[in-house]
């Protein structure tokens, strides 16, 4: 009974002081509306989540669902680039003394800096985010499978080596499975990384997508749906975060 | 012949800008199906001489001969049983057997891989412990399923490393009889060399017991034969004479690198080695203070 009330009860009354001091703070600023009147400006969108008025007017789950297709794609390409550069830094003590500089340069690039990179490159707003996302949020995939890669004991690489394992049986059945925990911690990082440049990569290209659609509701002079999309872009970061932790746990027992 | 022969092996060791002489002009020949126990202090430098004798490590100079053959790199027919057992962590107890049979005999199907693999766990008396991981398993099942594994790549050629130096005494008398049996149940000549701390555990085992001296530049000493017809048990071996003869003689000879501390050590070492079984440096050090 008192851990039920600790896990459920406890976190609904902090949701309800932040709650009070987001309607306290909304009486003293006249522009920013009170969680009153967000809700009911924006129940529209979430109580209809998947109805399509218009381009950018559209139900909040609809939204949602475009935003996490264009991280989806960035991401994975981020993991498909960034998994084998990782391999090759951790394996190779040449290559990463070449080019580990290089990625600790460009690791703390923000991705409002990308962005009109790629729009000069890929003359388009969607390859252009994609590229954005993948560059930004490959780094945590590169740093930790690296660093999974370099503490692997060496009694797992002197097995390998008295079994006379081959390249591939080494690389598969030692190299994989002793990185794979690692490695997917960096995929929860690179995830989340994912989803924060999302939300710039919209309001920059204007494609929609939640962070396409707070922009254009900034510009609308219609601040309620502002907060509407932090509180959706909050949710789904969380759930994602939540998702991944829990594949990274499972990898961590089985091993 | 000797089947494996070690001529001149030297090793030195960098750090920084000193180098340390681990080695210094080891010679050994071992007869084929010989059981070999390589005996010395912890820190003497054994371990590096398996590991050059396995080929994770390469000589500064000298070779390793296997038939007649200069081997570089891992020899062929070759397999280890480490300290630490070294099994994955990520695969069944069956699963890291027959990926060294899968490694060992790759033209064979699956199926015959998985048989040959559930023979030798079942050799060990692990029948029933297949589908468990390593970390389901106590110390000594796992040296078992590490043993079960060198075994299954049939090799002609053992390198057991301190293998049962991690293990309770139970567990390590029980694991000691299971190898001998193995050794002599396998059917076909396999040349073992062991290195130890446990002078029991070497007259139990071992054709030939070789000293070794205390690092740096460790060198072996003269092999002594152990003529004490099998199966030998550990109490047989407590009063049979030669066994006596033979421990005496080898702690006296490792006593005598005890007297003659390395120089800078002002420690006047008065050790009662025969109380000793383990050959550790350690206990022996804090006598001395």
């Amino acid at each position: 009974m008192r851990s039920r009330f600790a896990s459920i009860l406890l976190p609904l009354c902090g949701v309800f002081l932040v709650g009070l001091i987001w309607a306290a703070v909304s009486t003293q600023v006249p522009d920013l509306p009170s969680p009153l009147r967000t809700w009911s400006e924006s129940k529209v969108y979430v109580l209809e989540p998947l109805e399509k008025r218009g381009e950018m007017d559209q139900g909040i789950v609809l939204l949602a669902s475009y935003s996490l297709w264009r991280v989806a794609k960035g991401f994975l390409l981020g993991v498909v680039l960034g998994t084998p550069l990782g391999f090759l830094l951790g394996l190779s003590k040449t290559f990463h003394r070449m080019f580990d500089p290089i990625v600790q340069v460009l690791r703390p690039i923000s991705p409002l800096a990308w962005l009109p990179l790629g729009l000069v490159v890929f003359q388009k707003s969607e390859p252009a985010a994609l590229f954005t996302i993948a560059l930004c949020s490959m780094w945590p995939t590169v740093i930790n499978t690296m660093s999974g890669v370099r503490s692997i004991p060496q009694e797992y690489w002197n097995v390998a080596r008295v079994l006379r394992l081959s390249r591939i049986q080494t690389f598969s059945k030692v190299l994989v499975p002793a990185t794979l925990p690692y490695m997917f911690t960096g995929y929860r990082l690179s995830l989340g990384i994912a989803w924060l440049v999302i939300v710039a990569s919209e309001m920059l290209t204007g494609t929609p997508g939640v962070g396409g659609f707070l922009w254009q509701e900034y510009n609308s002079l219609i601040y309620a749906h502002i907060l509407l999309c932090i509180i959706t872009i909050g949710v789904v970061g969380y759930l994602l975060d939540r998702m991944m932790g829990y594949v990274e746990l499972r990898l961590q027992r089985s091993n | 012949m000797a089947y494996l022969q070690v001529r001149d092996v030297s090793k030195s060791f960098q750090s920084g800008n000193t180098a340390r002489e681990v080695l210094k002009a080891v010679n050994l020949s071992v007869d084929e199906g010989q059981f070999v126990s390589i005996v010395g202090f912890t820190g003497s430098g054994k371990t590096t001489l398996i590991n050059i004798l396995a080929g994770l490590l390469t000589p500064d100079s000298g070779t390793v001969e296997i038939a007649g053959d200069v081997v570089r790199g891992i020899p062929p027919k070759a397999a280890v049983v480490f300290q630490n057992y070294s099994l994955l962590p990520w695969f069944s107890a069956l699963e890291n057997i027959r990926l060294a049979v899968d490694a060992a005999f790759p033209d064979w199907d699956r199926a015959k891989q998985v048989a040959q693999a559930t023979k030798y766990l079942e050799t060990v008396g692990l029948g029933g412990a297949g589908n468990r991981r390593p970390s389901q398993l106590s110390g000594g099942m796992r040296q078992r399923v590490a043993i079960a594994r060198a075994f299954a790549t049939e090799p002609t050629l053992l390198f057991l490393d301190e293998p049962f130096s991690a293990l309770d005494a139970l567990t390590r008398a029980n694991l000691q009889q299971e190898l001998a049996r193995l050794c002599s149940e396998v059917g076909r000549p396999v040349t073992t060399v062991m290195i130890t701390n446990n002078l029991d555990e070497a007259l139990l085992l071992s054709d030939q017991i070789i000293p070794m001296t205390r690092g740096p530049r460790a060198t072996l000493s003269t092999p002594i034969a152990v003529n004490i017809p099998r199966p030998r048990t550990e109490s047989q071996l407590l009063h049979d004479a030669a066994a006596v003869r033979i421990r005496a003689k080898i702690v006296e000879f490792l006593a005598d690198f005890v007297h003659t501390v390395p120089r800078g050590s002002s420690a006047q070492a008065k050790p009662n080695p025969l109380t000793r079984r383990a050959l550790t440096e350690k206990p022996i050090m804090e006598e001395q203070g």
